[in-house]
């Protein structure tokens, strides 16, 4: 690998190559910032245009819209509280306290500078380690998957400010909204009422935008005006300097190295690094105090493992021809229709286009810096207007980026109904966090527990049978009782 | 941008839905994708639609509307006017399999076909590095050890799970083994290299992701690639469990005014047959198989009656 690096380069620094990475780059974050948009569907907006490019550049875009709409997810959840993509939904926790405050120039250069480390290493472990992590990922199969989706389940603790009660509450919500649809296992249809439009379930985009965005803006609907005030100040980035990141550094590699890990297995994503990485953050942070009110340390666990997922989710792809997720998918399916063939193979067969494209992946993170810079200065006299004005182009670019997702009308009435739900259950004191984590987390969670008891014949027990399983489990019940235990133990001395 | 395009497109397509005019076509054409952009159906859609635009010339924009296995896309075509101007790709399942499985407002009478593009045949594969090199080995270890063989699919009723139960109720031995889904073909191969599960059946461009061996084809003659991996009949399958294709074409609602459905069809075939298309086809591993109108209904029947056989197996 390393040693076609010169001739990748060679490919990667011509007037194509570098073009596709700063307009890739560019449009990944405009449309990761757009809410309701999401990299999915960021990245199947520029497929067609990469049908008649050649294929290193073809590849590079496709990863630098990734890679950019990931980060510029974390913008909009900033600046107004919706998540762009559901993997900053984790981000919103910290970072809008924190715009509120004033600080949203401050806030998003915490993010930049979270999401480029978190990037950069992604991409460097992925150049030197891929075909280990690769053959790392294949001891998951389903009953370990189910393990670290339970230990995520956990975050919903972590995640609820308030009442625990109504933290769990809220993820049940989550949970049997994601039951709605087909069965995972036996394909009939459950609480769909025979209705067509509910075969596929609730679209999680637009739930998530619906409890988010849309009841926020019910909230400040239902406040009263006393001013026409800017809705955040913001005046561009503004970096943290050096010594601000002291005390922080250990929970950024902690956030890189969640976030590395769980991009590599197939099937869990950046949503669920995101939010295992936030709660890790919430444990064992010097500043776990002052998590969801504005603090700093929560932007940077949330979007340095969203941002290492990406590299992570390359590995499987690349060392086996297996997409981790659907992003990874289009990749495959872009590079079978340049005659190349994703499979164990690919890299031994095309060291140098790999080469092109793992070298491309360092290079867009590192753009993020400049670019997400610039594109935040453009951005921020368009925050500037009129609360009201804001709110409408909010709800309307939410709306326009949900019935792009799928081109189904139902999706809106779907977000019209979460946004009012949402804002019923924020005014009674019930976080929305737990709710997305419960929908994010759950299918998951059903499908590898029966595909898990399918494998042990119906029994659970034999779930612990494996090592990674069992470790995870008990992290999981560490991780839920170790406040319990805290609180025990300060009560003893007095 | 396209996709803004697109639905600019859609909604003027929408404020001017009057029956179809004697010089059809008069507006632009939606192909609808019942899939996610960029998944397999998504992308042979988008490499037809400019040949099929050059053809009809009128405008033609694809669109995706996703979910339930492609029911939804389907549910909601079915509900349309037939003008002609709303098409959508429907493979196998989508048109044959989910109608009888599940409790969906469309039938085998709802629909126009127009023509059909692509025909892949399935096949059954297993981890290069298994045991298994025909499918006389399978049967005996089956036989031998019932209930430790696991065959995985990329969910209930998909064209995955079709195969395996293709290949396994044919040979008297499918209750014998346990059927694990996925969400989707990329995490069951997963398990196939892991060896969390032992057979697959997907088609030629699937199989190839991996290191792979096929052990049967459902096809009628033995493929160009894999001369010495017998089909489905060798093997013993019998009748209509023995061939297999992921099949797929332009379904438009039922009534569509023959004249409409001759231009379309022609269109479709000018398509089909374009240069381009062609070159589409052999990058991206589409096994290409052209229907007209009436020969892709009589099939598309056939097809409906012979796979309740293949639904009744798997138990769907």
């Amino acid at each position: 690998m390393l040693s076609s690096l010169p001739d990748a380069f060679a490919i990667l620094f011509t007037v194509e190559g570098i073009a596709t990475l700063i307009l890739g780059t560019t449009l990944g974050i405009v449309l990761g910032a757009m809410p309701g948009i999401g990299s999915t569907v960021a990245v199947a907006i520029v497929l067609p245009f990469t049908l008649s490019m050649s294929q290193a550049p073809a590849i590079l875009l496709l990863l630098a819209v990734y890679a950019g709409s990931v980060y510029g997810g974390s913008i909009s959840a900033i600046l107004i509280n919706t998540p762009g993509t559901p993997q900053s939904a984790a981000t919103c926790l910290d970072g809008y306290p924190m715009a509120q405050r004033g600080e949203a120039g401050l806030a998003l250069g915490w993010a930049t500078q979270a999401s480029i480390v978190g990037g950069l290493v992604s991409a460097v472990v992925l150049i030197i380690a891929a075909p280990q992590l690769a053959a790392f990922a294949l001891q998951f199969g389903p009953i370990e998957t189910f393990a670290l989706i339970l230990l995520g389940m956990t975050c919903i603790v972590s995640v609820s400010t308030g009442s625990v009660v109504k933290g769990l509450l809220s993820g049940m919500i989550g949970i049997f909204l994601s039951l709605v649809g087909g069965d995972p296992i036996i394909g009939e249809f459950r609480f769909t009422f025979d209705n067509w439009q509910l075969y596929s379930g609730f679209n999680l985009l637009a739930v998530v935008i619906g409890v988010f965005a849309l009841s926020e803006v019910f909230m400040r609907a239902s406040a009263k005006i006393t001013s026409v005030s800017e809705l955040v100040s913001f005046r561009g980035i503004v970096f943290p300097k050096l010594a601000e990141w002291r005390g922080r550094r250990r929970n950024l590699a902690k956030s890189v190295l969640i976030g590395n890990v769980i991009g590599v297995l197939p099937g869990t994503g950046a949503a669920t690094a995101a939010f295992i990485s936030y709660a890790e953050g919430r444990r064992s942070s010097p500043h776990r105090e002052d998590y969801g009110k504005g603090e700093p340390d929560g932007i940077v666990s949330s979007e340095a493992a969203n941002n290492a997922v990406t590299g992570g989710a390359l590995v499987p792809t690349m060392a086996l021809g297996i997409p981790g997720d659907a992003i990874t998918a289009v990749m495959l399916a872009t590079l079978t229709l340049h005659g190349i063939t994703p499979g164990p193979k690919l890299v031994e067969d095309n060291p140098v286009l790999i080469g092109a494209i793992f070298a491309g992946f360092f290079i867009i993170n590192l753009l993020l810096l400049p670019l997400g810079t610039l594109l935040s200065r453009v951005a921020a006299p368009l925050l500037r207007v009129r609360e009201a004005y804001m709110m409408t182009a909010i709800v309307l670019l939410c709306a326009l980026g949900i019935y792009f997702v799928r081109g189904n009308p139902f999706d809106l009435l779907v977000m019209g109904l979460a946004g009012v739900g949402g804002f019923i259950l924020r005014r009674q004191g019930f976080p929305m966090a737990p709710l997305v984590i419960g929908m994010v987390l759950g299918p998951t969670l059903e499908l590898t527990l029966r595909q898990g008891l399918i494998l042990t014949d119906g029994n659970f027990f034999a779930f612990f049978e494996s090592p990674i399983a069992l470790v995870l489990t008990i992290v999981a019940i560490a991780a839920l009782s170790l406040p319990l235990v805290r609180a025990a133990l300060r009560r003893k001395p007095a | 941008m396209t996709i803004r395009t697109s639905a600019a497109a859609l909604a003027l397509a929408v404020c001017f839905a009057a029956p179809a005019a004697a010089e059809f076509p008069e507006r632009p054409i939606n192909l609808i994708a019942p899939f996610n952009a960029g998944g397999g159906t998504d992308l042979l859609l988008r490499g037809f639609a400019p040949h099929f635009e050059e053809a009809i010339g009128s405008p033609v924009f694809v669109s995706n509307m996703s979910g339930g296995s492609g029911t939804v896309a389907a549910s909601a075509l079915s509900g349309q006017r037939p003008t002609g101007y709303q098409m959508a790709y429907m493979s196998i399942t989508v048109s044959t399999i989910q109608p009888q499985i599940k409790n969906v407002p469309y039938d085998v009478d709802s629909w126009t076909p127009i023509c059909s593009v692509a025909a892949s045949p399935t096949l059954l594969f297993v981890n290069n590095d298994s045991p298994f090199q025909s499918m006389d080995d399978v049967v005996a270890a089956v036989e031998a050890e019932p209930g430790k063989y696991v065959f995985g699919s990329s969910g209930p009723g998909a064209m995955t799970h079709l195969t395996t139960v293709a290949a396994f109720s044919g040979l008297g031995i499918l209750d014998k083994l346990k059927h694990l889904p996925f969400r989707g073909s990329g995490p069951a191969i997963k398990e196939l290299t892991a060896g969390n599960i032992q057979f697959f059946g997907d088609t030629e461009v699937l199989m190839q992701r991996g290191d792979f061996r096929p052990l049967m084809v459902f096809n009628d003659e033995r493929l160009e690639n894999y001369p010495d991996v017998p089909t489905a009949a060798e093997v013993g399958i019998e009748a209509p469990l023995n061939e297999l294709y992921l099949w797929g074409g332009l379904f438009a609602p039922a009534g569509v005014p023959e004249d409409v459905v001759a231009k379309l069809a022609e269109a479709c075939e000018t398509a089909v047959n374009s240069e381009g298309f062609q070159e589409f086809a052999t990058s991206s591993g589409t096994v290409i198989n052209h229907r007209g109108p009436e020969d892709f209904e009589a099939f598309f029947r056939s097809q409906y009656e012979d796979n309740r056989a293949l639904i009744e197996a798997a138990g769907l």
